[in-house]
């Protein structure tokens, strides 16, 4: 088992240091630096929509779904806030509730 | 970044008890969590693990999971690359999604002082992250079931936090609708690719639409 969690930290080690690596020739132009400039907005929500909506059997649109609810609390809370504290504890703290 | 070491206390408590649970040790967990520091790779690995998964399935796994820190690096390389190698590498150790969503500032990482406000908020994150797994691992052993509390909508929650508010533009607004609609459906329907698929489409149209946008300002 060690064995493996050696080899996973290698790995995600590997993509992490990849590109900051100097011997690779190659520059970013603005053109790839602008595609870039959407990657955390779409890596972070392609995480979490399919926390909210997917479950084992497939896409879950219910209203009586937990997860989309506290989801839709936490979406205002987010909007009208800018504050992490109040959009996880509101969002945790509805979704508790509900479930 | 405290408000990120905060808001991950689900998860790193979900981590551990999520492992105890499946037979890892309490050396094996915090272990995990202490070298491969991934959230997400690492829940998936201990199902799987436990599910006695093949060695190569799990490393493949872990390594499509890990394949959107490629365009971490790839966004942040202008910004890091004079540095020297001691520099860098802490860096990368760090780049998380929490601390890359943390870091967007145009000057992010490139003055001495800001490098190491870098690096003390990723640590800071690091340090956190092994603590909320420890008391994963000492909770997991006492309690009997903490994986179905539904620890995983913290996630979400934080990830809702740290995407909402930067939404400022159209091209912002299209990049995540689209994530989030192309994310469920290749996931819904098991495609291994998905996050990376659903990334890459996403921010594809952002950059189309904030091209398109350009455009018309111009002939404006």
């Amino acid at each position: 088992m060690m064995t493996t969690i050696l080899l996973m930290a290698c790995i995600t080690f590997f993509t992490r240091y990849l590109f900051l690596h100097r011997a690779l020739p190659f520059k970013v132009g603005p053109k790839m630096q602008q595609f870039l400039s959407f990657s955390a907005p779409a890596v972070l929500t392609a995480i979490w929509v399919p926390i909210v909506f997917v479950n084992d059997e497939g896409i879950n649109l219910d209203w009586q779904n937990p997860y989309l609810s506290a989801a839709i609390a936490a979406i205002i809370v987010a909007y009208k806030t800018h504050n992490i504290y109040y959009t996880t504890l509101v969002g945790m703290g509805l979704f508790l509730i509900l479930n | 970044m405290l408000p990120l070491c905060l808001a991950v206390i689900p998860w790193g408590i979900l981590c551990g008890s999520l492992a105890i649970q499946n037979g890892f040790s309490a050396f094996e967990t915090q272990a995990m969590s202490l070298l491969v520091f991934a959230g997400s790779a690492q829940l998936v690995a201990i199902e799987l693990m436990a599910g006695n998964t093949p060695l190569l399935t799990i490393l493949f796994t872990t390594f499509i999971i890990s394949s959107r820190h490629f365009l971490y690096g790839l966004a942040v390389r202008h910004k890091v690359i004079d540095q020297p190698l001691r520099w860098r590498l802490p860096v990368s150790f760090v780049l998380t999604d929490e601390l890359f969503a943390f870091s967007h500032h145009r000057k992010a990482y490139r003055t001495k002082t800001r490098l190491i406000y870098a690096l003390s908020a990723g640590f800071s994150f690091y340090i956190a992250w092994n603590l909320w797994t420890l008391i994963g691992i000492v909770a997991g052993s006492l309690l009997p079931d903490l994986t179905n509390l539904g620890l995983d909508f913290a996630i979400a929650a934080t990830f809702i936090a740290l995407v909402i508010p930067g939404i400022k533009n159209l091209a912002t607004l299209f990049t995540v609708i689209t994530a989030g609609v192309v994310a469920s459906i290749l996931k819904s329907l098991h495609f291994e690719l998905w996050l990376v698929a659903a990334a890459l489409t996403a921010m594809s149209v952002g950059y189309i639409v904030s091209r398109l946008q350009t455009k018309q300002e111009h002939s404006q």
